[in-house]
């Protein structure tokens, strides 16, 4: 399940790398809120999965509202997106399980490819609805990440992400302006 | 209960102004008076764990001294603010850096430290702001995946490299957040200061600093060398580019933007060097910077808009206020990092000491660059002057104050 999880989550990084539509922005967010809830579940119980869990769907059903209309799926010039959902994939999983050993190594890689993935596209976008939406999704991540730690975390990293998630999107994006 | 109310109360002294916009004067005493009350929660914390929202929550001695200095820093902003800077936005958006700032200092794990990074971040972008929302949540972003990142390694099994990988990652994200070389945050003169990057590197960045590597001993257990001396390696660049960079840059609103980071040069040195004098020095930085630079930047905007230049006796107070010479509360720093860095290799001390003449140009630009002060201004400037005076004679309180 957790191996299904992790994939799923590649899926939903690699939505919001290869769309600018708010639609396939919303589906990106979603499929990463349940994928990152599912490997944190077997790590971290279910207290804190519900928690990524709402966060990320107020996230996602919020997403559907703002930002560009319509899906967008892979726009003209995505071949270097592409290559980096894929290759973006390839490297995370070769250091979540090859360089970094021990166990939770699905949780690992799920945390990696959504923070590196979303990383790499606030680095290249500019529109405030995708730049949001990979900030929200690095949260979730950071959060999910935290389940690995050797000392039992509690649930605050989980309940902060959700309030950032959620938060995130009830933000107005203010355009810049002249002084 | 101390650390749930440094967060708490000036956080809710930030909405409280923001609501009470329309209605400045109102809004201006309710936001000072939650402030005041936050900062008294601040002063009086001891270093005991509190777990009132079921979240262990402490403040470190160096983290409460910082706090103290941003909070006086931003008393010192509005109450003389510039007559063109609205005042109850300036306080709103210091108190939600302050209640931040206290969250991280606060946080249980570099975990958490990391999601208040992001939050901050994410609310800080979407301000308005000359620069686009993408460029100004870049740098910041880029640091919490990166500290991220560190966090996952540090947790995994693998060879002994990946300990040294962990301290690169520690350092990168520091100085990708606070907006130091190679990571320089993209500067718009014209940007609001609480929008632009001067409000990490020049007030929310110190108690970031202290949280993160405060938190990097256990991390990084068998590569503390590597952290300490990455540190001093950063900050020595940091000096040489940003001291030449203030003198040489044409903009005299960037000039001061690299003025921090030369600043921020002397502190990685200082808290790389793994003696105590390191540690002192580095406060006595952060007073300098938050209780003197930060000011006089937000004074000298103005005058730099409309490109006055003066030459009159404050200004080379200024100078050499900015520039660390005796009396003032960067002179006692530069002795006891000198001191600390004879200490641990002398060589290092003697490229310190070169660096250090590197002030010199570029703080008599600065302290050209404010103009004349006049009225609430000069007084401001003769506070900042005063304390900063104080500070440099005696610097015992604060040293003991950040439990050093």
């Amino acid at each position: 399940m957790s191996a299904a999880a992790a994939f799923v989550v590649w899926a939903g990084a690699a939505a919001i790398v290869l769309a600018d539509g708010r639609r396939s922005l919303a589906l990106g967010l979603g499929l990463i809120a349940v994928g990152l809830g599912a490997v944190t579940w077997t790590v971290a119980g279910w207290p804190a999965a519900l928690l990524l869990l709402i966060g990320g769907g107020v996230a996602a059903a919020r997403r559907l509202r703002s930002g560009p209309p319509g899906w967008m799926f892979m726009p003209p010039g995505s071949t270097p997106r592409l290559i980096l959902s894929i290759f973006g994939g390839l490297v995370a999983l070769w250091i979540a399980v090859v360089v970094a050993g021990g166990g939770s190594a699905e949780t690992r890689y799920a945390a990696l490819v959504v923070i590196g993935m979303m990383v790499a596209r606030i680095l290249l976008g500019r529109d405030p609805a995708m730049v949001f939406t990979a900030a929200t999704a690095v949260a979730l991540a950071v959060a999910a990440a935290a389940s690995l730690s050797p000392a039992d975390p509690g649930l605050a990293p989980y309940a902060i992400a959700a309030l950032v998630a959620a938060g995130t999107a009830f933000l107005p994006a203010a355009s810049p302006r002249a002084a | 209960m101390q650390p749930e109310l440094a967060v708490g109360l000036p956080a809710a002294g930030a909405a409280a102004t923001v609501m009470l916009r329309p209605r400045p004067r109102v809004a201006l005493a309710a936001g000072l008076g939650l402030g005041a009350a936050g900062l008294a929660a601040i002063v009086l914390n001891d270093e005991r764990a509190s777990n009132l929202v079921g979240v262990s929550l402490s403040i470190s001695p160096f983290s409460r001294a910082l706090l103290i200095a941003a909070a006086a820093s931003l008393a010192v902003m509005v109450m003389f603010a510039p007559a063109r800077t609205e005042r109850s936005v300036l306080l709103a958006w210091g108190l939600a850096a302050i209640a931040g700032m206290a969250a991280v200092a606060a946080a249980p794990s570099l975990d958490v430290v990391v999601e208040i990074v992001l939050a901050m971040a994410i609310l800080q972008a979407a301000t308005e702001g000359k620069r686009p929302i993408a460029t100004r949540l870049r740098a910041p972003a880029l640091a919490a995946a990166l500290l991220a990142v560190t966090l996952l390694l540090a947790r995994a099994e693998g060879p002994a490299l990946l300990s040294r990988f962990v301290a690169v990652g520690l350092v990168a994200g520091l100085v990708a957040a606070v907006g130091l070389l190679p990571y320089i945050h993209e500067f718009d003169p014209e940007e609001a200061t609480w929008a632009s990057p001067i409000s990490w590197i020049g007030f929310a960045g110190p108690v970031l600093a202290v949280a993160i590597l405060a938190r990097a001993g256990d991390l990084v257990q068998s590569a503390g060398g590597v952290l300490g001396a990455l540190l001093i390696g950063i900050g020595l660049v940091n000096v040489v580019w940003g001291t030449l960079a203030s003198w040489r840059t044409a903009s005299g609103a960037s000039a001061w933007h690299y003025s921090f980071m030369a600043d921020w040069g002397l502190v990685l040195c200082g808290l790389g060097v793994p003696i105590v004098e390191g540690r002192s020095a580095a406060v006595l930085v952060f007073f300098g910077l938050l209780l003197g630079r930060l000011p006089l930047y937000i004074w000298s905007r103005q005058a730099l808009r409309e490109r006055v230049q003066t030459d009159h006796p404050v200004n080379l107070l200024v100078a050499a206020m900015l520039a660390g010479a005796a009396p003032f509360a960067g002179f006692a720093a530069r002795v006891l990092l000198l001191r600390s860095a004879t200490e641990l290799f002398w060589p290092l001390a003697l490229v310190l000491a070169v660096t250090l003449l590197f002030w010199l140009p570029s703080s008599l630009r600065l302290g050209r660059s404010l103009g004349l002060p006049k009225g609430r201004q000069l007084a401001g400037v003769s506070i900042t002057l005063a304390i900063n005076v104080a500070i440099g004679l005696y610097p015992e309180p604060v040293l003991r104050l950040a439990g050093l």
